[in-house]
């Protein structure tokens, strides 16, 4: 293979997996909430730009090492008050009833937004420390001759990388997710044994909206920080879940990285890119309902 | 019971009322034509209650339909004719096929998957008409250009729009009054109270939540006809996720399931973004956010349930 | 004459086999009973003969006609209709409404597009939709909805919407499941009752007075396969039956 195909499609596979980071981020969040309370969060993307108008906000004033430390907190908070003060209400009511509340939040906190900081576009830059190039060739090896990658990117990718082996870690190595998944499998049984699952999933609503604000703080410099940013987020993040099959948290990072990747081989050919993710979901869904790693019969 | 009650008097009293509307209707403020863009969109929730009020289905890409039709309709219009009748059909018949076949996909899975997609096929429909298509839809700017609309010689403009206008509204609340209270409809809200049985008391569920798919999204399409003849303008945001959210919101405002309820909320979000909202800037959709949240969390029967309560409220009063 | 006819069916889920070549006949216009210990695969048998599960082996035939690949409202059309274990009605609607879906149902086939029909045109349906609420005791409620009736009311009108629909065969899952010994005495003449008019029916049941009071025909399921059939008094003192209800108490024990 020549050099040049090979730094291409180095270039392109790197670009996908930036593409797919903030959606594997809110997807994730998305697929947790789901899978544990069984709430479709049409809110998610609006958390999402919760924090990354936080994290301008923070950056431009005391510095972006702030926001960093900062936002994470707030939207944790955020989400425990959200599920704690309506989203709770609404377990007994009718799926639709969810969709309509966390809808009507997602408007709410838009709205507000746009009143607080108007319409436009609020600039974001990345902090100096994250701006500029990686001599991508001197890390790589089989890389030929000068190839550059920016930094924040590589950057974006690291920290959802680090978020998705941290909350796998949680899961897989703590007596908390340890209950967690049992929950998810058979949440009557852990209340028939006792087990206070309902604080643990509050819990984890926090951890999905805590996610959203990570996605908020080092995805904000890449996409725009506008009021229509939660809604624009919102849809491709829940076909990555659809895809990826709901409530499965593999699922939703495969699902989102491949998406990422489908975005960025079809970058050329602008007309098909901007259709591609849905295009992809349907034929997933045609094919295989219950999407990559989904329950069967959950949703059909 | 007879025809007249069950039937004819809420068309006759829906009809008195819209009819004399350009007379009663400047008093209350509000720009003109804006009483023709009232009517337009109670049509548009007309049908979206048949789908939501009476199935349980929540679409949130009704925006699809409304827009494409209403780029059709520019697009004849524009490139055919400037009359209105062969530009509504072909609207119809593009529409409705589009329709049939995200029907047929989406209805196969349940309300939650089936929201998601509605939203996701809307969403893909708008990013194409500013991409692939945008020759033809003009993209972001929208299409623009179309002439004066006419029918057979009669020029589209002011009050001949909204009494065309009206005269369809007036048939569609008829029929949408004739499903409701049909074996269809019954079918229609046995699939809201428990679909599960249904299949197996021996009804084809899927068949009629297809059909009641197309069916609403048949008035959607004259919608988005009529707002093309009303104004010759076709704006991308048509087929913006928001077009969809506002019909949701004012479903829900007005009374899902009562399909007086759902006009009601549209004339009641409009009236609020053009009249109400002067003094109160740009924020009105905030405040209908947030009257949105409160009718979910406190009132989801909407605005229409609100007065039966009320009236139950002042008859027990007076028994006492 | 068989009304039911199921040979060799097997139905296996993930190495467990739930039920192993399984062969019976349900003679047209007889009370035939299912039962058997925990476990034994009745639901599953059930909702094989439903259409909610596809066999992995074997055929059901209906008067002739082949079971698989059918939807449940299909089989509902041909005139199977199954009394669900929790009653599953329509709750938001009235009894009559209630009742009216399955008459509806049975007059126009799986789906009509009769959107512009009265309630004129409707009248027949609604006039048998009250004789079916009748039947059942609970013609004074037709006009409450259904969510507002007691337990047992929930279960007449259970029956009611499977009878609307004049099925040939009823399937009854469990029908006294969970009731008071007064309600099963009157679960038990109600299907006593509705019997004269010639429908065949299966009823799965735990409860063996219900099973010897109504069964003409006795088919007894163990661990997915039938061990013995025969009138209720050969399956009183069947050894091989007595040695599957043991089998379970020695479990338990």
């Amino acid at each position: 293979m020549s050099g040049q195909l090979i730094n291409q499609i180095f270039l392109q596979v790197m670009t996908g997996l930036q593409l797919g980071a903030i959606y594997v981020l809110i997807a994730l969040g998305l697929t947790l909430i789901f899978g544990t309370l069984g709430v479709v969060n049409f809110a998610h993307g609006a958390l999402y730009m919760l924090g990354a108008y936080l994290a301008v906000n923070i950056a431009n004033s005391i510095g972006f090492g702030w926001a960093i430390v900062v936002v994470p907190f707030v939207l944790f908070a955020f989400g425990i008050a959200m599920e704690r003060g309506l989203i709770r209400f609404f377990y007994n009511r009718p799926h639709t009833d969810q969709i309509l509340v966390t809808f009507g939040l997602a408007i709410v906190i838009q709205e507000v937004l746009k009143w607080i900081f108007g319409a436009n576009n609020l600039p974001f830059s990345m902090p100096s420390w994250g701006s500029g190039i990686v001599r991508m060739h001197e890390w790589v090896p089989f890389l030929e001759g000068f190839v550059a990658y920016p930094k924040w990117r590589l950057i974006l990718i690291a920290v959802s990388f680090a978020t998705v082996f941290g909350v796998f870690a949680l899961l897989q190595f703590t007596r908390f997710g340890l209950i967690i998944r049992a929950g998810m499998r058979d949440p009557d049984m852990m209340k028939f044994l006792g087990v206070n699952i309902s604080r643990r999933f509050t819990i984890v609503f926090g951890l999905g909206a805590l996610i959203a604000g990570i996605a908020g703080i080092f995805g904000g410099p890449v996409t725009q920080v506008d009021p229509e940013v939660g809604m624009h987020m919102l849809v491709p993040s829940f076909l990555v879940v659809v895809i990826g099959g709901m409530g499965s948290i593999p699922g939703a990072v495969l699902a989102g990285f491949l998406l990422g990747m489908a975005l960025s081989f079809t970058a050329e050919y602008a007309a098909i890119q901007q259709i591609i993710i849905y295009l992809v979901a349907v034929v997933v869904l045609l094919v295989r309902p219950r999407g990559l790693f989904g329950q069967k019969g959950l949703m059909e | 019971m007879s025809n007249f009650s069950t039937y004819l008097k809420p068309v006759l009293i829906f009809a008195a009322i819209i009819l004399t509307m350009p007379f009663w209707f400047p008093f209350l403020g509000g720009y003109e034509g804006l009483d023709t863009k009232i009517l337009i969109w109670a049509i548009f929730a007309l049908g979206f209650d048949l789908l939501l009020g009476y199935t349980g289905y929540l679409s949130f890409g009704h925006a699809a339909f409304f827009g494409v039709s209403a780029y059709i309709t520019g697009l004849m219009l524009l490139h055919f004719s400037d009359n209105i009748i062969p530009a509504m059909i072909a609207s119809v018949i593009v529409t409705l096929i589009i329709a049939l076949l995200i029907g047929l996909l989406t209805l196969k899975r349940s309300g939650i998957y089936f929201s998601i997609l509605t939203l996701a096929f809307a969403e893909m429909f708008h990013s194409a008409a500013l991409s692939m298509f945008q020759d033809w839809t003009g993209g972001d700017n929208g299409l623009t250009g179309i002439p004066t609309p006419m029918l057979f010689g009669l020029r589209m403009q002011d009050m001949t729009v909204y009494y065309f206008v009206a005269i369809i509204a007036i048939i569609l609340f008829y029929v949408a009054i004739r499903i409701s209270r049909s074996p269809f409809g019954i079918m229609l809200r046995a699939i809201k109270s428990n679909q599960h049985r249904l299949e197996f008391t021996g009804v084809n569920v899927y068949k009629y939540k297809v059909f009641a798919f197309v069916v609403s999204a048949f008035y959607a399409t004259i919608a988005g006809s009529l707002m093309v003849i009303y104004e010759p303008y076709v704006a991308s945001e048509f087929l913006d996720w928001s077009t969809s959210g506002h019909l949701v919101i004012m479903s829900v405002l007005g009374g899902v399931g009562t399909l007086f309820g759902p006009m009601f909320g549209a004339a009641f979000m409009l009236y609020f973004e053009n009249v109400v909202s002067v003094p109160l800037g740009e924020q009105w959709l905030l405040a209908l956010g947030l009257m949105f949240m409160m009718v979910v969390i406190f009132l989801p029967g909407g605005f229409v349930d609100g007065v039966r309560k009320l009236k139950r409220k002042f008859a027990a009063k007076e028994e006492a | 004459m068989a009304i039911l006819d199921v040979k060799d069916v097997s139905k296996n889920f993930g190495g467990l086999a739930a039920l192993k070549d399984v062969t019976f006949q349900v003679e047209e216009g007889t009370i035939h009973s299912l039962i058997g210990p925990n476990g034994a695969g009745k639901s599953t048998l059930l909702n094989v003969l439903t259409g909610l599960l596809a066999p992995d082996e074997g055929t059901v035939n209906y008067n002739g006609t082949p079971l698989t690949d059918i939807t449940p409202h299909e089989i509902n059309q041909l005139g199977i209709a199954k009394v669900f274990q929790t009653p599953a009605i329509f709750p938001e609607m009235s009894l009559l409404e209630n009742v009216l879906i399955p008459v509806l149902a049975s007059r126009d086939g799986g789906f009509k597009f009769n959107i512009m029909q009265t309630r004129e045109g409707m009248s027949e349906c609604y006039d048998y939709a009250e004789e079916m609420l009748n039947e059942v005791g609970l013609q004074e409620s037709r006009n409450r909805e259904a969510r507002f009736l007691s337990r047992g009311d929930k279960r007449r009108l259970e029956l009611a919407l499977c009878l609307a629909s004049r099925p040939k065969l009823l399937l009854l899952d469990e029908p006294t499941a969970g009731m008071a010994r007064h309600e099963t005495e009157q679960t038990i003449d109600l299907l006593r009752k509705i019997h004269s008019k010639g429908m065949t029916k299966v009823i799965v049941e735990h409860d063996m007075s219900v099973v010897f009071a109504l069964s003409e025909k006795i088919s007894v399921l163990a661990q997915g396969q039938i061990i013995a059939e025969g009138s209720p008094n050969e399956i009183k003192g069947h050894p091989k039956v007595i040695e599957a209800y043991l089998g379970e108490e020695q479990e338990e024990a």
